[in-house]
């Protein structure tokens, strides 16, 4: 059984009652990240479900403060009302990972889990304003505040993101939100190899057309979303006019460039979801491979596409521009083959593998040996018993 | 002051420190009194502090060896950039060295197919942009003052963009730090987005040189917009102003600049930089993006406006006039210092959720119009942030009394708000309470990470957090 605390109080009670017993804790919302990151063994779940509901949201002031329990469904929902959204199109990862829905918000921003959008907008990272948390010290603290700039002292709340609950146990979040997109017109092209793709992907940021979606999606993946060949997309948003005078900019540009013939969609947005959630890795087809996401610079994307498509039976797709790629290798495939493959470039994080395997390799990118020394100084402070979520991150992280 | 009180180096320490650090540098260590009267001082009216010797570094391994050597003999080491800051930050409260990275200024390498650029840390905000002149692209980020990279960083900077293109803290995408037992450190690599362990980037932006020494700065850079447009536009009130503002930001007007300046502030930068505004509460304004997107996005705003007690805008679409205005906004601290002879500025920045704005705003100028100081109010209020340039001359206590009174107000106003007592100037060690009473048990979060990553205490000792 979980422990299940009702209220801050009774996560910072329960978070001292494990120091006083020694024993270590999986820090956990809904659960349906369980599996990305390190297999880890705790002695007990301490589970932030009952931690639920929206505190406070004025949409007039694009900030909404929220308990980390709460769900990511009944916060798009509030916020959908309002017609507004989180900027950073945050995935949904379930299918991917068979988990049951896509979980808290706690869970979102321990993550750090972002989307299409998040070149042009930013990461779940750039919209955490503030959050409150219970140390692995148990000590209730506050960082961030509920204002889009400030400067006082070192940004905790941007440390505690992505920190995959090995520092402290988040129990409240502040987040900037935004008003949703008017519109939205996606320019398809199809056909095209990875590496022309991804430079016309790459020359329409600097044309100032202000993208907020650059996809590139090679003929090996496209039949797992229903289509026939490689597909590169490029998504516009804003009010009507603007973007359709945007729209109108890219096409001459592209034609220019000599692409092929553009395709015009309007609703396209299920696609772009089942881009952001990794869909054409979800499908019982490809069960029992591996699913990596690789973040590099966007210029050396075609040339890691390149190698990736040179090992046996590796699929894959390009997001953000070419800064981000997924990646699906047949188990057989070693961890160390497919790293070496890379050749250095960018960070590959294993996102979807069986348990077994997060316990004996690395899932996140190993780090340099300074950088690692650094980030064991830093759990030491906020947990120097190791007791939130031991190895997480990294043996002994 | 507390500070003051502060154990410094002992003189045999010093003179073994200095050995070695002329043994290294040669004539770029320096212990003249002009020059270290220049390290221990920044822009404000906090008073002075000066460093034992400053040392100009060319490369990191010569940063790294200079932290040796401090660290060996346990000699503070405050880096300075271009001096700049305003509160206190490059004091050399403990004494020490100043470490002064403007000779680092080389441009490492330009990336225009990833929209990034790595700079050594004393490259200034313009002469990045110079050197950026024929590429289509541009950094955004611009503090009033001609101010080092590796300091903005530090300092976590923004500037007249920052509501369209964030600050620092979302800009910088890696650093090359010297930890203060001088080992080398690469936060990042160049890609996007780093899923490898904690962001020790996002912890060194805005360290304020407590934690590290920054050497190197990667950054986004952005295409230069197809349309650029600007317009001066006057109002009745300083409601007016502020209310079109609110209104601009909560119906997501993607406005790259919006800046408030009130009427005594017009009188300034009217007088300093020979404008010939009409003296009431002014909005300066810049759109960014296609024709379409930028003539859309002014028609809103302009109806807005209106909408609220507008005299009409005045547009500039010409580079020169554009340049010459925002000239003018950067100057505005100067312009104010300029109203009386012999005075200096103290600049408060609180910052508020962008609704209790005008509510902020109105109750500061009721406030300041009492006051016997002149008190010109000029803001990045599309990020809630707004300064009072309070116009001081530090020898006259009574005038620092009235200052400090009338920024306690404001703070407390602004916490009272749910605002913070600094939206970009940062916490040096002018804003050492006013953290702990925003923050409480966080300071102490704080604390233990810099005695962690600092154990020796020798990083900029005094700032930020008290030991
Ligand atoms: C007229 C005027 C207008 C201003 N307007 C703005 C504004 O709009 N927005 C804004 O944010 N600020 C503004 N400022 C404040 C100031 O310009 C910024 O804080 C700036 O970032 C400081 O940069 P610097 O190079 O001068 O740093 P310095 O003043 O030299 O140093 C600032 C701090 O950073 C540390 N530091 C400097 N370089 C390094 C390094 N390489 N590694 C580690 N630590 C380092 C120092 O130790 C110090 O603590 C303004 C200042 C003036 C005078």
């Amino acid at each position: 059984m979980p422990l299940i605390p009702q209220d801050e109080a009774g996560v910072q009670a329960a978070v001292a009652d494990a120091l006083s017993r020694g024993t270590t804790l999986a820090v956990e919302g809904l659960g349906t990240k369980r599996g990305i990151g390190r297999a880890m063994q705790a002695g007990e779940t301490l589970s932030l479900r009952a931690l639920s509901g929206i505190v406070t949201y004025e949409p007039e002031e694009l900030i909404l403060t929220a308990q980390a329990g709460t769900t990511r469904d009944v916060i798009e929902a509030t916020l959908a009302q309002r017609g507004q959204c989180l900027a950073f199109e945050p995935p949904d990862l379930s299918a991917l990972l068979g988990s049951d829905g896509p979980g808290t918000l706690g869970g979102m921003v321990a993550c750090n889990l972002s989307g299409p959008r998040r070149f042009a907008a930013g990461a779940a990272r750039d919209f955490v304003l503030g959050l409150r948390a219970v140390s692995g010290r148990g000590e209730i603290f506050k960082a961030g505040g509920r204002v889009v700039k400030n400067v006082t002292g070192y940004d905790l709340a941007k440390l505690l993101t992505g920190s995959h609950g090995t520092l402290a146990v988040l129990t409240e979040l502040t987040l900037k939100v935004l008003p949703a997109p008017e519109t939205a017109e996606t320019l398809v092209l199809r056909g095209l190899p990875d590496a022309p793709a991804l430079s016309l992907l790459r020359g329409s940021i600097a044309l100032g057309v202000e993208p907020t979606g650059l996809a590139h999606v090679p003929g090996l993946a496209a039949p797992s979303l229903g289509e026939t060949g490689a597909l590169t997309l490029f998504r516009l948003e804003g009010p009507g006019p603007s973007v359709r005078a945007r729209a109108e900019r890219l096409r001459g540009w592209l034609a220019g460039q000599g692409a092929p013939a553009v395709e015009t969609r309007d609703n396209v947005a299920d696609l772009w979801r089942a881009l952001r959630d990794a869909r054409p890795f979800a499908g019982p087809d490809r069960r029992d491979d591996l699913v990596w996401r690789l973040s590099l610079p966007p210029a050396s994307a075609a040339a890691v596409g390149a190698r990736l498509a040179a090992l046996p039976g590796v699929s894959f797709f390009f997001d953000w521009a070419g800064g981000l790629i997924w990646a699906a290798t047949p188990a057989r495939l070693s961890v160390e083959t497919f790293r070496a493959a890379l050749q250095g470039a960018g960070h590959a994080t294993l996102i979807r593998a069986p348990e077994a395997l997060r316990a004996s390799v690395p899932v996140f990118p190993p780090q340099a040996d300074g950088i690692a020394a650094l980030s064991r100084r830093i759990k030491e402070q906020f947990d120097p018993r190791g007791i939130l979520n031991p190895g997480r991150m990294e043996a002994g992280v | 002051m507390a500070e003051a009180a502060a154990p410094r180096p002992s003189p045999e320490r010093l003179t073994a420190a200095f050995a070695a650090l002329q043994a290294l540098l040669g004539d770029r260590f320096s212990t003249a009194v002009a020059v270290r009267a220049h390290h221990g001082k920044d822009e404000s009216y906090h008073a002075p502090f000066d460093p034992d010797g400053v040392a100009f570094a060319r490369s990191t391994e010569e940063v790294s060896a200079i932290v040796n050597i401090c660290a060996d003999h346990r000699v503070p080491i405050i880096p300075f950039g271009t001096g700049t800051s305003l509160e206190g930050h490059v004091a050399a409260l403990q004494g020490g060295i100043s470490l002064d990275l403007s000779g680092m200024d080389r441009i490492v390498s330009v990336n225009p197919d990833d929209l990034d650029v790595t700079v050594e840390a004393g490259v200034t905000r313009k002469a990045l942009n110079t050197h950026l002149r024929d590429t289509g692209l541009f950094f955004p980020i611009d503090p009033g003052a001609n101010a080092s990279l590796g300091g903005m960083a530090a300092t976590r900077a923004s500037g007249t963009n920052a509501v369209r293109y964030g600050t620092m803290r979302e800009n910088v995408l890696a650093l090359t730090v010297v930890l203060p037992d001088g080992r080398v450190v690469k936060t990042a690599r160049r890609a996007r987005k780093s899923a490898a362990g904690y962001d020790l980037t996002r912890l060194y932006v805005g360290s304020e040189g407590t934690l590290c020494v920054i050497t190197e700065v990667t950054v986004r850079l952005y295409p230069i917009p197809e349309a650029i447009s600007a317009a001066v536009c006057a109002f009745a009130d300083i409601k007016g102003a502020v209310d079109t503002v609110i209104a601009t930001i909560q119906q997501g007007v993607p406005v790259a600049r919006i800046e408030l300046l009130d009427d005594v502030q017009i009188d300034a930068i009217n007088k300093y930089s020979k404008l010939d505004l009409p003296v009431a509460p002014t909005l300066f304004l810049e759109f960014h993006g296609s024709k379409a997107g930028v003539a859309e996005q002014a028609e809103t705003v302009e109806a807005i406006a209106k909408d609220n007690g507008a005299r009409g805008f005045r547009w500039t679409t010409q580079a020169e006039e554009r340049t010459r205005l925002w000239q003018a906004r950067h100057d505005a601290a100067y312009a104010a210092a300029a109203l009386k002879p012999g005075a200096k500025f103290w600049a408060t920045d609180v910052c508020v959720p962008i609704s209790r704005l005008t509510e902020c705003i109105v109750e500061t100028k009721k406030d300041v119009a009492l006051s016997f100081i002149p008190c010109p109010i000029v803001g990045h209020v599309g990020d809630g942030n707004f300064h009072v340039a309070m116009v001081v001359d530090p020898t006259r206590p009574e005038e620092i009394a009235e200052a400090s009174r009338l920024n306690d107000r404001l703070i407390l106003r602004a916490l009272a708000m749910n605002g913070t007592c600094t939206g970009e100037h940062g916490v040096g060690y002018g804003k050492l309470d006013f953290l702990v009473a925003e923050h409480g048990e966080a300071v102490s979060v704080m604390r233990t990470l810099k005695q962690a990553l600092d154990p020796l205490n020798i990083m900029n000792p005094g700032k930020i957090v008290r030991l």
